[in-house]
């Protein structure tokens, strides 16, 4: 066979090209272990001269660390002035704040109202003076729900910044799906998906919750339903009490069943008798669940749902005749205006129950629902907004400020990153965010917060009721963590 | 038809794959992000044409066979600890077997019957994920993906090919952690698939899934085992769909039910008839335009919810469908044929020039 001399020399270049474009991701830093945060590097001076691996050649082997590393004295250093943290007067600075989630998909009713919330915080903020005088300039991506929208909005991020600081999050699947590389790229994520999955699974480290994950929300209601079952039971009743989840498929809507909660729910006497998944959809039809649920002797309802997620389970109670059957529950987000905008009838929504990791807009006397108040009536948001997302994306803004502001505190703007800011989250201790509209803790830990409240819907769409005042709730974050 | 017929051709080809190989370098990461979605969407397209662009069996089943895909690799690389590499192949032939068993009722049924037959792929395989095997699939959360590695032996305690050492595996490691990197598998696997998708058009068991496209009685009357090769489609088109879930899983590092689902299945078969049934370059180039439509979309999004700030969730979702609608309608009356037809007339016309207008 003839060879071609061309077809040679290209196949050549080409394998050299392929080699090259391998090679070059050598010269990135291996990704990081799970956060030592406060450790800092002392073994070389940071004005050191860096080496400049662009000019190493691409094949040259790296040397496998020895397994003692050799220190070299380091006096010049530290007779050297320390140098002024740059820490106030940050005018013409400005900070990067990412955002991405649902405003095209199904969770677009919770998500929009979030973004609200954002944009006037932020804008708030800016207004008065930024945070020591630097502003926040703040992304936004819509991911449509989307997982695989939500790692190339991470990736978009990313690659136009080179030190993002926070990345907030609305939804559990894509808090999931990035929680490795949060701590990979060492950028701290606050999130409204509230996963155990993303914050303590195998990976995960960097990933901070506005409110306590789910399967602490489930037993939070557990531990109340059986100290309080005489009162709260339907007339129906007997002493056992059987739970039925009614949810939506995928990470948000099974998030509460894990195997730490029904291991608690069992260690409470509480029999999980059905398990049923209804459509992501307002038009969902639960009345085969709710049949199944009776059918199996269930008077507890749990629901991980929202908007019209819970609406559809009310709407079908309504629709077969059993109100007054079950204790209906969820998590947080169940109990909102926006689950109001799905119900037939009003009186539906009544006796639901919900874990509430933040205050309401009826609880006008606090400082910080009064000043959520005046700036939704400033930017004339409209009514629908008036929800959880809008309050809580104030208060998330404000929880960052005040991170923020002890990070650079502590290393100077010049130096505030990603790890700066965990390290100021997990070392500020309790936090009360837009004076305690919500209250955490990141230093125990934990990296979501175990004190909330619940509530009970017992009138209209403002009778939010408190059933049990701010209280702490059992950990049942995943073995190992 | 072959699609290179001259030297500049292959030249041309061999620099644009060049370019794309060494994209991260010159490129976003973005930017690459964006193709590597591109290219995973290919394989899953190129698989769906074989079975709709060749044979005519539609089949909105493509994504269900991505879920065996992506869980059938994960399960071989967290639970046997096998390399992805060796996983991805065993992974798509997993998918292809799967599918062989949703090919079944093409024996007796056809058109918008089979439609409904392979849905049921869409219903059952995320159930299946969902309740059965919780302890192994982790029920509606899924699973956690690691990704793929290249593992290569220390060497006088040193690490060659831009690999790094990792105490853990006591080897010298290369991690496709990034798009940046993910994109040299991607690009791999779909230079292989389109290979092996475009020499099977053009075999003979291509020749005879056009056949029975065009028309399976007279197909049978040549000797044409019409549900035989059906089959066979059915298998070649999930075995693509389980590579490009296999990598999809890697590069998100997740998998649940609902990664890949239903909207998915009609977004490939939006791309299939954008860029062209039944031709080599109609996925490559309906998956590129029905992704940058979706890119433009989520672009597009923040400034929609500044022009209609009370009505920016509303609007907002309806861009993406609105924009992919549009879209598909535009082609289905102005150029049915798709892209790949377009593209082809064109060529025509500069190989023709200056005797074409």
């Amino acid at each position: 066979m003839r060879k071609n001399p061309l077809l040679i020399l290209l196949s050549i270049v080409f394998l050299a090209l392929l080699l090259s474009g391998c090679a070059s991701a050598a010269e990135e830093p291996t990704p990081a272990p799970p956060p030592e945060p406060t450790e800092v590097p002392v073994v070389e001076p940071v004005a050191e001269p860096t080496e400049a691996p662009a000019e190493e050649p691409m094949e040259e082997p790296t040397a496998v660390p020895t397994e003692e590393p050799v220190v070299e004295p380091t006096a010049a250093p530290t007779e050297e002035p320390e140098p002024m943290l740059r820490t106030d007067n940050l005018e013409g600075e400005t900070i990067h704040l990412y955002h991405f989630g649902d405003l095209s998909g199904p969770y677009a009713a919770i998500t929009g109202p979030l973004v609200f919330g954002m944009q006037d915080a932020v804008n708030a903020l800016n207004a008065s003076g930024g945070i020591r005088g630097a502003m926040l300039d703040v992304q936004f991506a819509d991911t449509a729900g989307s997982v695989d929208e939500a790692v190339a909005a991470y990736d978009r991020f990313t690659s136009e910044d080179d030190n993002v600081l926070a990345m907030i999050t609305y939804g559990s699947g894509e808090a999931e799906a990035l929680a490795s590389r949060f701590v990979e790229d060492q950028i701290v994520n606050l999130t409204a998906g509230f996963s155990a999955e993303a914050f303590y699974g195998p990976g995960s480290g960097y990933t901070f919750g506005l409110g306590p994950i789910y399967p602490d929300q489930l037993g939070y209601f557990l531990d109340w339903l059986v100290a309080n079952w005489d009162e709260a039971k339907p007339a129906s009743a007997g002493d056992e009490i059987n739970l039925a989840y009614l949810s939506w498929p995928g990470a948000f809507g099974q998030g509460a069943l894990t195997t730490e909660s029904r291991a608690y729910a069992e260690s409470l006497g509480v029999n999980i008798v059905a398990e049923e998944i209804y459509d992501l959809s307002p038009s969902a039809d639960t009345t085969t669940a709710l049949l199944n649920a009776q059918a199996a002797g269930a008077n507890v309802i749990w629901t991980n749902t929202l908007a019209f997620g819970p609406a559809a389970l009310m709407n079908g109670i309504g629709a077969l005749g059993l109100q007054g059957q079950f204790v209906l529950a969820g998590d947080n987000w169940a109990m909102d205006l926006a689950t109001y905008a799905f119900v037939s009838d009003p009186s539906l929504a009544v006796g639901l129950i919900t874990p509430f990791p933040y205050l309401w807009w009826n609880d006008a006397d606090n400082p910080g629902i009064q000043a959520a108040q005046e700036l939704f009536d400033a930017n004339e948001r409209p009514a629908g907004a008036h929800n959880v997302g809008y309050l809580l994306l104030l208060a998330g803004v404000d929880l960052l400020r005040q991170s923020i502001e002890v990070a650079i505190d502590t290393v100077g703007f010049d130096a505030l990153s990603g790890q700066a800011l965990y390290d100021a989250l997990t070392t500020m201790g309790p936090i009360q965010a837009l004076d305690g509209v919500i209250r955490v803790d990141y230093s125990d830990g934990s990296r979501s917060p175990h004190n909330v409240q619940l509530r009970q819907i017992q009138g209209g769409p403002d009778a939010f009721n408190v059933l049990q005042d701010w209280t702490d709730m059992p950990d049942l974050r995943p073995a190992g963590e | 038809m072959s699609v290179l017929r001259k030297r500049w051709q292959y030249v041309v080809l061999f620099v644009g794959l060049a370019a794309l190989f060494l994209l991260p370098a010159y490129s976003s990461e973005s930017t690459v992000s964006f193709v590597n979605r591109v290219l995973i969407a290919i394989v899953a397209v190129q698989g769906l044409n074989i079975l709709t662009g060749y044979t005519g069996q539609i089949s909105l089943g493509q994504a269900a066979f991505m879920t065996v895909g992506g869980y059938a690799s994960t399960l071989l690389v967290t639970q046997l600890g096998w390399n992805f590499f060796f996983a991805l192949p065993v992974a798509a032939l997993s998918a292809g077997v799967v599918g062989l068993i949703f090919g079944l009722p093409s024996l007796r049924v056809k058109g918008f019957y089979l439609v409904m037959a392979t849905l049921s792929a869409q219903f059952i395989i995320p159930w299946i994920t969902r309740n059965i095997y919780g302890d192994i699939l982790h029920g509606a959360q899924g699973l956690n993906v690691p990704v793929p590695i290249i593992k290569l032996p220390v060497i006088n305690n040193l690490c060659f090919f831009g690999t790094q050492f990792d105490g853990e595996l006591g080897a010298c490691v290369y991690r496709f952690a990034t798009s940046d990197q993910f994109i040299h598998i991607s690009l791999v696997v779909v230079i292989l698939s389109t290979i092996v998708a475009h020499n099977i058009s053009r075999s003979r068991l291509g020749r005879a899934l056009v056949s029975i496209r065009d028309n399976d009685l007279a197909a049978e009357l040549l000797g044409i085992d019409p549900f035989a090769y059906k089959l066979k489609a059915f298998f070649i088109a999930a075995v693509f769909a389980g590579a490009a879930g296999a990598m999809l899983a890697h590069n998100l590092r997740h998998i649940n039910s609902v990664t890949v689902n239903l909207t998915d299945s009609i977004l490939f078969m939006g791309m299939l008839v954008v860029g062209g049934l039944g031709t080599s370059l109609g996925p490559i180039f309906g998956a590129t335009l029905v992704i940058l439509l979706e890119e433009i979309a989520t672009v597009m999004s923040p400034w929609v919810i500044s022009v209609l700030p009370d009505n920016a969730a509303g609007a907002t979702a309806a861009l993406r469908p609105l924009i992919f609608g549009l879209a598909l309608i535009v082609f289905l009356i102005f150029e049915p044929r798709g892209l790949a037809h377009r593209w082809k007339l064109t060529k025509a016309a500069w190989r023709m020039r200056p005797f074409s207008r």
